[in-house]
């Protein structure tokens, strides 16, 4: 199963409605023109992680972009998340991949990595 | 590789086969090339340290990663050439010593006035250079350390330019990278061994491209009319299509404002191959 498609739950059909979400399907769509299937579980995925933090998707912008000190490390969060979904580290890296991608399109900072073995070539 | 071809083909190589070394020849040739490069002064003040990422400890090749916030084409690139610039190389003394040399080479002619002497009477008693010399007098006599420096770091990004330029002639990708986020370059300094005075300048990435070579086609550049004046600032240099058009037969192609078909799908797929989000 990949990152984005055919995972079970309910589906995102009321997710598209907030505005982080949309600015998050059109910026991505204007460059890589992803399918239907793959929007799909995408959103699913993000979802999922808002009901774990227990807020909607633009709470979580807000919050990710705040200039607090004590503002809340969501890719920390984001960690403890995708290990709850699978015990396989390339594909939890892969589900990190889509929210990470949901936060950078909102203009979230976020530090990227690869594959560990891109550059993890010595261990 | 001609000179146009390598100009006209470099691209900022950002994907990078992480998987395939770089011979040590190639990066040796770099080298050799960049130590050709031409520097007023004759300065070469320029100090380079050369990384091979898989050869180093995992925990110090991570540091660095982490100094330069994990950027993508860093972690691919498998070597890491570290520029520094040296100020002490650009001293006054250093300044004699070389302009000396040249006088001795044949370089600086004793037509124009240049001998050991008048090198001397200058920097070292800011006795006003004769005309048809440049006033080094004025540039060098009491310069300022923060002078030194500033001449080190100028020279050594004309080395980083020419040594790029070598890389794309070696068939590799390149790319010129900040060494670290400001904060982070005396960690970088302490994990590479460099004197704490050098200047970091920049870290050239290389390695053969993941990517097309292309890199989704020449980068959009500002107008020539907007960058290039004739006799005065501001009256555009008369711009001949004729010539355009040698050139780009040449193998300097000309930008087009658009990145090339499928680009987007070459960076959707690339990411994908290594983890990166899209």
């Amino acid at each position: 199963m990949s990152a984005t498609e055919g995972r079970q739950g309910q589906g995102p059909t009321d997710i598209r409605a907030y505005r982080s979400i949309q600015l998050w399907i059109d910026t991505v769509d204007n460059m890589y023109h992803l399918s239907e299937a793959e929007w799909e579980g995408r959103l699913q995925l993000v979802q999922q992680f808002c009901e774990a933090e227990g807020k909607d998707p633009d709470e979580i912008i807000a919050e990710a972009r705040s200039d607090r000190a004590e503002k809340i490390d969501y890719m920390r969060h984001l960690k403890r998340f995708v290990k709850t979904l699978t015990p396989n580290p390339m594909l939890a890296h892969d589900y990190e991949n889509v929210v990470r991608s949901f936060f950078i399109n909102n203009g979230a900072r976020v530090v990227t990595k690869p594959y560990p073995d891109v550059y993890n070539r010595t261990e | 590789m001609e000179f146009l071809e390598a100009v006209g083909k470099r691209r900022s190589v950002r994907w990078f086969k992480t998987w395939e070394p770089v011979p040590m020849e190639k990066v040796q040739r770099i080298l050799e090339v960049v130590r050709m490069t031409t520097c007023p002064g004759n300065l070469q003040p320029w100090r380079v340290v050369v990384v091979e990422r898989d050869k180093l400890d995992s925990k110090v090749r991570d540091q660095l990663l982490a100094c330069d916030n994990w950027q993508g084409a860093h972690t691919q690139a498998p070597v890491w050439i570290y520029f520094y610039a040296d100020p002490e190389g650009a001293r006054p003394e250093v300044f004699a010593n070389r302009t000396k040399e040249l006088v001795g080479v044949g370089a600086l002619p004793a037509a124009f006035g240049w001998s050991s002497q008048a090198i001397d009477n200058a920097i070292f008693q800011g006795e006003s250079m004769p005309a048809g010399m440049p006033a080094i007098n004025e540039l060098l006599h009491g310069l300022p350390y923060e002078t030194s420096a500033n001449v080190a770091y100028a020279e050594t990004v004309g080395a980083c330019a020419v040594a790029t330029l070598a890389a794309v002639n070696e068939g590799l990708g390149a790319c010129l990278h900040m060494i670290a986020a400001p904060s982070k370059q005396e960690e970088v300094k302490r994990l590479l061994g460099v004197p704490a005075h050098f200047v970091p300048v920049w870290q050239l990435l290389i390695g053969y491209p993941a990517e097309d070579p292309d890199a989704g086609g020449m980068r959009p550049r500002l107008p020539f009319e907007q960058t290039f004046s004739y006799q005065q600032w501001g009256e555009p240099f008369p711009r001949d299509q004729q010539v355009v058009a040698e050139l780009e037969a040449e193998g300097l192609p000309q930008p087009t404002g658009e990145p090339k078909p499928h680009r987007f799908d070459e960076l959707r797929y690339l990411a994908r191959m290594f983890g990166y989000p899209v």
